[in-house]
Parts: structure tokens; sequence; C-alpha cells
């Protein structure tokens, strides 16, 4: 049994960093923009944070600073996308680009270093040292139902899935498109560099280039997953952080287990999970996803 | 006014020296120069190397991914590199046919085992040396379970991780070693959880042999557990509360060597491999929480070792489902450590 | 017409001319801001990757799987489709390609290296046939299935190079067995260069042919403007649609297999530094057009390749070049070319 909890609080600790970039995936998506940009702002999220946590000696000026950038990075991707017009896709792996340099410049001189990390706390209960982690991760799975709660229970979640499936339509409603567009784009700008930010500072307590390894592409594939739901999202992000935890455990038990088969798990589930809904996800899918919106300036 | 004369005579050489390089030498590595661990030993000794003999050119790049190494030894020998270091196990197959194309310059590969007409390699003698580390914590065990976190299965990691093993087994025959492959060279995330998984198992020493323990010994010190570092000494500021002691790969004085050779032209392919009593390889100091009988017996072993009156992979050596692989009798040599593809008794893991 | 063509093809050289001044000029601050002397970075940049022969046939050999890569984003592009794959695409064709260079050894020489490229258009092809199915029933949007596939396709390659494929010797570095002297593609001078350059020229020319000169094109065209109206015209959509999926991932998984077969000559995790990515931005780039994906494929292979330069001679890390990736499309991202149709 021991065991059995000693898995779960790993993946919960292991879902955290993954699920902020997921809500903020599935909220932009919502707003009809995929964005493949999200690498690029966890990792720039992950050395700034990792930075500033290092010459404030503060480790949440570092989040807020990750907040700050990745806000910003992905106003210009949602300026390219809203105003320019620009293809969706390439404007994301611009934005994966420009991230990957970034940070790896930002954080050239941090490479080796120490910086204060985020402090830990545990719940009180049995068994409670187990579930000791860093504010993030509550805060992660306190976001899930909030942003459920905004996408489907209030006003501003109602139109922004208006927006979603059509731009024109929902315009002609009263609601700015682009204005929802920003907003929704400045949430998952902020959440994605705080994910990674949370890898630097929460998980692992260095810098190093390239330390999120695929985990922002990870999280479009989660959103598929969870099919723009907030609340499937925990499962999808639990799924990934039990599979990555459970091989590590597995192995430590001498149980041999390619870690390939277990890495495959989320985009196997995914997959899966599109040919069984088959034509059900189409119609979840937000319609006017990746499309370019002419309607108004 | 001699003086004078002398000083721009000594000038005009400088000058001179500065614009005409007596050998441009470059590395690739595969991680970051600082990263407290492989890549940062090997970036050590090339400095050193330029600390030692100013006139030698450096040509540096770091974070190359090994499909791209050939374009990158490529380019250095585009601008004038006649000796190159691909300083890294993934670079032998792209370094050596990059050797193929360019017969006049030189290549030093560490750790592997092929050889051409300008293609050595040079490594040192871990695998015997992280014996002692293996003593320690066998030692220092309470739980009697230790821990060993390799990137890859790789013939190298699993060789230090029986080392450990044995080394552990010689002082404390009860131990049981648990072994865990991350997957990757890099990646803390993993390494994070991975360090994790055997604290939860029991294991209260934790070895390792990856690019860069870093983050494994932040998560030992906040655990409690402790912890030997290898490859690079510098790892134990990360938490020097639980460092017992570790391995420094340090190459500088061969590297000097190896540039003398090639400019004399005396330099020749083959394999060397080096130890602690040449200096390929340096046993750290203690942590605070070692005590001296454990210090003593660690560097009584450690004389044996350097001697050599001590043979950490002497026979009869069994593998985990009990079949002999090193006969009684016989014993694994430096040039043997490449065909580890087994775990010894006791090691708790895959080998694959 | 002929005249309004070339109008255009001058514009866009302008354009593309003035998009280049002016993200040197901003990478220039932005080095000169870091303490690099901008000046010598870029006349270094030109002389060791331009100038240079060598330097050059590195360059070229870059453009190799570009150049397919592209290819296989764009013919699915003139079918209305978006094959953000073409990564996965490259690995699985380096997979089924080393399949059979590993287990047809004893051919003859040509006929092996034929049936080892082949192998790897039908990996490429197949990893591709999944979203084109699923596009072509009309379930799910190829975009979000490529995607997907990207992720999944190194970790099957994974399990291959770390378990059942792993050359017995390399306790090492897990990587496969060589590929036999018959499943190689030559290099050529003794550079970098290989035969994969010259096949994806082929199939350059090819594409630029077939695709506004022959009826597979037009349909093709028609099927990408307006499935409807092609659907009216009795035309087999779906057949279409699964088609161009199909053949854009065997481009790409001839670029892997190419790759494999004449640089790194085992299969191992690494052979793509995001070939599938780029060539997705080549195509983007050059919306499709072959000459256009000729210049692009030229432009992101020689800046590639001048990452590593930046890096020894400036001390810069190899990421930095990615900044200047960005900012290219960035600056030309904000450009929006409306008329660009409407996707």
């Amino acid at each position: 049994m021991s065991w059995f909890l000693s898995w779960i609080s790993g993946a919960i600790l292991y879902a955290a960093p993954i699920l902020f970039p997921t809500l903020g995936e599935a909220v932009e998506q919502r707003a009809g923009m995929v964005n493949l940009g999200l690498e690029g702002l966890m990792l720039l999220g992950a050395s700034l944070g990792f930075a500033v946590s290092f010459g404030t000696k503060n480790p949440w000026l570092g989040v807020l600073a990750a907040a700050g950038a990745g806000l910003l990075a992905n106003l210009i991707y949602a300026w390219l996308v809203v105003h320019r017009r620009a293809h969706q896709l390439a404007a994301g792996l611009a934005l994966m680009f420009f991230g990957i340099g970034m940070s790896a410049l930002i954080g050239k001189p941090y490479v080796g270093q120490m910086a204060p990390v985020l402090p830990k706390y545990a719940p009180t209960g049995p068994q409670s040292l187990l579930f000791r982690y860093d504010p993030l991760v509550y805060v992660a799975f306190l976001l899930a139902p909030l942003f459920w709660f905004l996408l489907f229970r209030t006003r501003f979640g109602l139109r922004l899935r208006a927006v979603g499936e059509n731009p024109a339509i929902a315009y002609a409603a009263g609601v700015s498109p682009s204005l929802i567009r920003y907003i929704a784009a400045a949430l998952a700008g902020t959440l994605a560099a705080v994910g990674g930010a949370h890898l630097s500072l929460g998980i692992t307590g260095t810098w190093s280039e390239g330390m999120t390894a695929g985990r922002g592409f990870i999280a479009i594939a989660l959103v598929i997953f969870s099919r723009w739901n907030p609340l499937r999202a925990i499962v999808g992000a639990l799924i990934f952080g039990g599979a990555v935890v459970l091989q590590l455990q597995l192995q430590a038990r001498g149980i041999g287990v390619s870690p390939f088969f277990l890495d495959m798990l989320p985009y196997v589930l995914t997959v899966l999970v599109l040919l069984v809904w088959g034509r059900g996800v189409r119609h979840v899918a937000p319609a006017s996803l990746g499309r370019v919106y002419f309607g108004t300036e | 006014m001699k003086r004078a004369v002398l000083g721009l005579v000594v000038l005009v050489f400088g000058l001179v020296a500065a614009a005409e390089p007596c050998l441009i030498v470059g590395m690739i590595i595969g991680g970051t120069k600082d990263d407290a661990g492989y890549n940062q030993s090997q970036y050590e000794a090339l400095m050193a190397l330029k600390e030692k003999m100013p006139c030698v050119e450096i040509l540096f790049a770091e974070n190359v991914p090994a499909g791209e190494a050939e374009a990158v030894l490529e380019s250095m020998i585009l601008q004038g590199a006649k000796l190159l270091f691909p300083a890294g196990f993934a670079y032998m197959f792209p370094a050596l046919n990059v050797a193929k194309r360019h017969p006049d310059v030189i290549f030093m590969h560490p750790g592997g085992y092929m050889l051409a007409d300008n293609f050595g390699t040079y490594f040192s003698n871990v695998q015997f040396a992280y014996y002692l580390l293996g003593v320690a914590a066998g030692l220092m065990t309470k739980t009697n379970k230790l821990g060993f976190i390799g990137g890859m299965p790789t013939a190298f990691v699993l060789g230090n991780c029986n080392a450990f093993h044995l080394g552990a087994r010689a002082v404390n025959p009860n131990v049981t070693t648990y072994f865990v492959v991350t997957g990757a060279w890099v990646d803390r995330a993993k390494e994070v959880a991975a360090a994790q998984a055997l604290i939860q198992q029991g294991c209260d020493v934790i070895g390792s042999h990856l690019d860069s323990p870093i983050a494994l010994a932040q998560t030992c010190c906040e655990a409690g557990v402790f912890y030997v570092g290898y490859p690079s000494l510098a790892v134990q500021k990360f938490c020097p509360e639980y460092w017992i002691t570790g391995l420094g790969l340090s190459w500088g004085d061969f590297f000097v060597e190896v540039a003398q050779q090639v400019l004399a032209g005396t330099w020749k392919p083959e394999h060397v491999r080096r130890g602690l009593e040449a200096g390929f390889i340096t046993l750290g100091e203690f942590g605070p929480k070692v005590p001296e009988e454990v210090k003593k017996v660690v560097l009584e072993f450690k004389e044996k070792l350097v001697s050599g009156e001590l043979q950490p992979f002497a026979g009869p050596i069994r593998d985990q489902e009990g079949n002999v692989r090193i006969p009684e009798g016989t014993a694994w040599g430096p040039l043997d450590m490449g065909k580890f593809d087994w775990l010894a008794e006791g090691v708790v893991g895959s080998p694959k | 017409m002929l005249s309004s063509w070339r109008a255009r093809l001058g514009w866009s050289a302008v354009r593309l001319l003035l998009t280049v001044v002016v993200v040197l000029g901003v990478f220039g601050l932005f080095l000169w801001g870091l303490g690099r002397d901008p000046i010598k970075a870029y006349q270094d940049t030109f002389r060791l990757n331009i100038l240079n022969p060598r330097g050059l046939a590195g360059v070229l050999a870059r453009m190799a799987p570009l150049l397919l890569t592209a290819l296989g984003v764009a013919i699915p592009f003139r079918a209305g489709l978006i094959n953000v794959g073409a990564e996965g695409q490259f690995m699985m064709g380096a997979l089924l390609g080393t399949w059979a260079a590993l287990n047809l050894e004893g051919l003859p020489m040509g006929l092996h290296l034929a049936l080892v490229l082949l192998a790897g258009m039908v990996g490429g092809a197949l990893w591709a046939a999944v979203p084109g199915v699923l596009r072509a029933r009309g379930w799910v949007n190829e975009t979000i299935t490529t995607l997907l596939l990207n992720y999944l396709a190194p970790l099957v390659v994974g399990y291959f190079v770390f378990g059942p494929w792993r050359a017995p010797e390399l306790a090492f570095y897990p990587q496969t067995p060589e590929y036999p002297a018959s499943a190689r593609l030559p290099l050529l001078f003794g550079t970098r260069l290989h035969l994969g350059f010259f096949l994806g020229l082929f199939f350059l020319l090819a594409y630029a042919y077939l695709i506004n000169r022959s009826r597979w094109g037009l349909e093709l065209r028609t099927v990408g403007g307006n499935a409807e109206a092609a659907r009216r015209l009795g035309l087999p959509v779906e057949r279409w649609i699964l088609a161009a999926m199909m053949l854009g991932g065997a481009l790409a998984g001839l670029a892997g297999v190419a790759e494999v077969a004449a640089i790194h000559t085992r299969l191992k995790l690494d052979i793509s530094p995001g070939y599938g990515f780029m060539g997705f931005l080549v195509n983007w780039l050059a919306f499709a057009n072959p000459l256009g994906i000729l210049i692009m494929a030229f432009l992101i292979a020689f800046i590639a390749s001048s990452g590593f330069t930046l890096q020894i001679t400036q001390r810069l890390p190899y990421a930095a070049v990615n900044v200047l990736m960005a900012l290219i499309l960035f600056t030309v991202l904000a450009k929006p070319l409306a008329q660009r149709g409407k996707r």
C-alpha cells in the first residue's frame, strides 16, 4: 500500500508542471488558437524564473518574473495571430524557437548555480509527509476547477467559447474576438511560463538548457486528450506524471520495463480517445481552431 | 635600454605568438561546460591545456547533439583545428567519419573502443576508482540499501554500478544495490523522480553516473540521505552536508601531453587508460558527517588499489542470475570495461 | 500573365531581401548588446559556410532533409491539408528504412539501397496514413493528429534502438548496428554532401512539374481549393486527401532514411534537430511554391549551420541562432499576406 501512496504522491508532483501549460492551452484553444510555442514559453519561464530567484534571493519573485515574461512573449504570438492574421502554427513554432533561444541566453550564466527554491508544505493528516509539496503544486490543482468554472459557468467563458466556435457570430453578438483572444493568450502564456518555473524552482532547483524535455508538447496532446476540458486535464496530467514515476519505481523494484512504453502512454491514450470518440471529438473541438479570422480589424 | 629592447622583443614574440597559434585545438561537448559534471571536467582539462600551453588556440562548442557533431567538427577543421577532442561517448562514430575525411587532423575520443591512424582514445579507469565510493557507501549505510542512478544502461554505467556494489559488499556483505535508469544523460526532473523512488525504497546512500548529478545532490540534502559524487567534484557544493566523497575526472596534464606529442609528431593512436595512480581521476575530500574510521578504511583501500594489490573485478563474480561472469583466478582490466552488459549478484534492477 | 508573375516574383524577392536586411540589423544590434562584434560574426559565418566549399557542402547537406520535409508539407498543403507531422514521418521513415537496411543484406548494391529508400518512404507514408484516414472520414482534424504522432514516433524509434535492434557491440551508446555498405547513400567529393540532396532536387522538380502541369496536380489543387466543388465535379475527394497525406509522409520519410543512410549510418534517437518542423516553416515561408522552397530551404539550412559557427567564433550558445530564426519568422509573420488565401 505504501508504494501505491508514494506512486500517487509522485504522480501529483510531476503532474503539476504539465498541468499549468495544459490549462493555459485549453483556454487558448477554446478561444480558437492553437499555440505550438508552449515549449518555448515553459523554457523561458524556467530560465528567467531561476535567474531572478538567483538575483533577488526570492523564489516568488522568480515565479512572478516568469509569469510576466510568459505573458509578454505570448502577447507577441497573439498580436501576430490576431492583428497580423498570421498563420497560427507558424507563429507558434516561431514562438517556440524564440523561447528556446532566449531561455538559453538568459540562463547561460546560471548553469551549475544554486538559487533559492520554493518552500515545501505538508497538509495535515495521515501519511501527510508523502504529500509535502511546494505551493505551486496546490495552485495547479486548484486552478483546474477554477478554469472549468471560468469556461463553463461564467459569461466570460461563454463569450470565449463563442469566439472559438465562430468569431463572426460572436462579433455580431457584441463580443470583441480580438480582446477575448488577447486575454486567453495572456492567461496561457502566464501559465505555461509558471509551469516552466515550477520545474526549475519547485522540482529540480537547477536550470539546464532544454530542461523541459518536451513537456510543452505533451501539454498540447493532453489538451486534446482532455477534450478541451480543464477538469479532464487533471486526469491527463496525472496519467503523465504517474507514468514518469511508475517507470522509475518499477525499475527500483527490479521490474524492467522499457521506459519508452510508459512514455508512450499519454500519446497512445490520446490517439485512442480520438479514435473512440471519433466524430464526437470533432464536435467538441472549437470549430474555428487554427483558422485565421478575417472578420474584423 | 637593454631591458626595453628585451621587453620589445618579448612583446613582438608575444604578438607573433598571439597571431600564429602553435596548435589549434577543438573540443565539442554534449552538455554545458558549467554542469558540475562530465562536461565541466572535459572543459576544465581544455582550460588547463590552454593555461599550460598559452600558444595553443582553443575552439570550443557545447550542447552539440550527436547528430550535429560531424558538422561542428568539420567547421572546426575549417578554422584550422589540428587536434580535436570530440568529448562525448556519442561522438565516436561521427568523429570517426570526420577523421576518415581528414587524415591530417588528430582526434582523441574519451572512452571509445575503436582506433584509426589519426584517432585515439583516452579515459580514466573510473570503474576501479568507483569501487572506493562503494566501500565508503557500504560503511555509511544504515539500511543496507544503496541506490544507483544511471543515465543510460551503457557498459560504463553498468560497470560503475557493479563497482559501487562490489566495493560496498567488500566491507558490508548485507548490502543490496537498487539500479535505476532515467533514459537520458540530462533530464533533471526525471533524476529527481529517480532519486525519490530510490529513497522511498529505503536507500540511504545514492551513487550515480549522469552528466551532472546536481539535482540528485539537492534531493539527497532535502531527504537527508547520503550521496557520492561523479564525474566532477564540483557537485559537492550543492549539498555539502550529505556528501560522502566523490571522483573527479582530471585530464589537464594529459591534454598537454597529447598536444606536445602532436606538435612533435610523435603522437600514436592508442587506447590510453589510466587511473588514480596517474592522476587521471581524483578521489575527493570527505564530507563533514563521515567518521574518521570510515575515512581510514577508504584510504587503505585506495592505497591497495593504487599499488595494484587490490583488483576490484577479480573473479569469481556472478551476475544477477547467479552465472559466473568473471571466473575465479581471472580479473577484468581497464580494457574490459566496455564488456559489461550484466549487473552483479545483489543488484536489483535491469541491465537493459 | 507571365509578366505579372514575374512582377510578383520580383516583388517577393525585394521583400525577402528587405526582411533579411532588417533581421540581420536587429540581430546584429542584439549581438552587439551581448558584447560581440556583429560584423566579424557575419563575416565569419559567410566565409565559413558559403565561400568555403566544404562549408557550403555542409549547408547543402542540411538542405537535403529540409527540401524533402518541406515537400512533405507542401503536397498535403496543396490539397488543403496542414501536415505538422513531418517530424514524426521523418523518424518512422528512418525506422522502416533501417529495418530494410539491416534485414535485407546480401542483395545487390543498387537494389538494396533502392529498397531501403523505398522502405523509408513506406514508413513515412504509413505514419501519415493514420491522420489521412481520420481526416478523410471527417473524424479528426489532421493538424491535431499529425502533431500528436510527432511525439509518438521518437518513442517507437527509442523502443527499437534501446531494445531489440540495439547493436550488441555497443553497450556504449544505444544505436543500431551500422548499415551495410550496400545500404548507404554515397557521400560526394569527400564532404558531407550526399545523394539525398539530389533526390531532394529531383522531387522538387517533379513536384514543380506535376503540381502545375499535370491532371493530377490540377485535381489535387481543386480538392484543396474547394472540396465541395471538387466533390460535385466527381473527384474522389477522400482518396485524394489520403493520397496527399501519404505522398507527403513518403517524402518526409525519405528525408529520414536518407539522413541515416548517408550521414549517421546507424539509427539512433537524435537523427533530427527538428527537420520536420523546419520543413514546415520552409513550406510556409515559401507558400508551397517550388522556387520558394528551394530558396527558403537554403536560408534555413544556412542559419542552422551558422549557429555553430557563431558558437565557436563568438562564444554564443547555439540556441542564439534560434533567436535569429524566430526574428526572421516574426518579421515575416508580421507582414501578413492576406491575399495568401483563407487559411
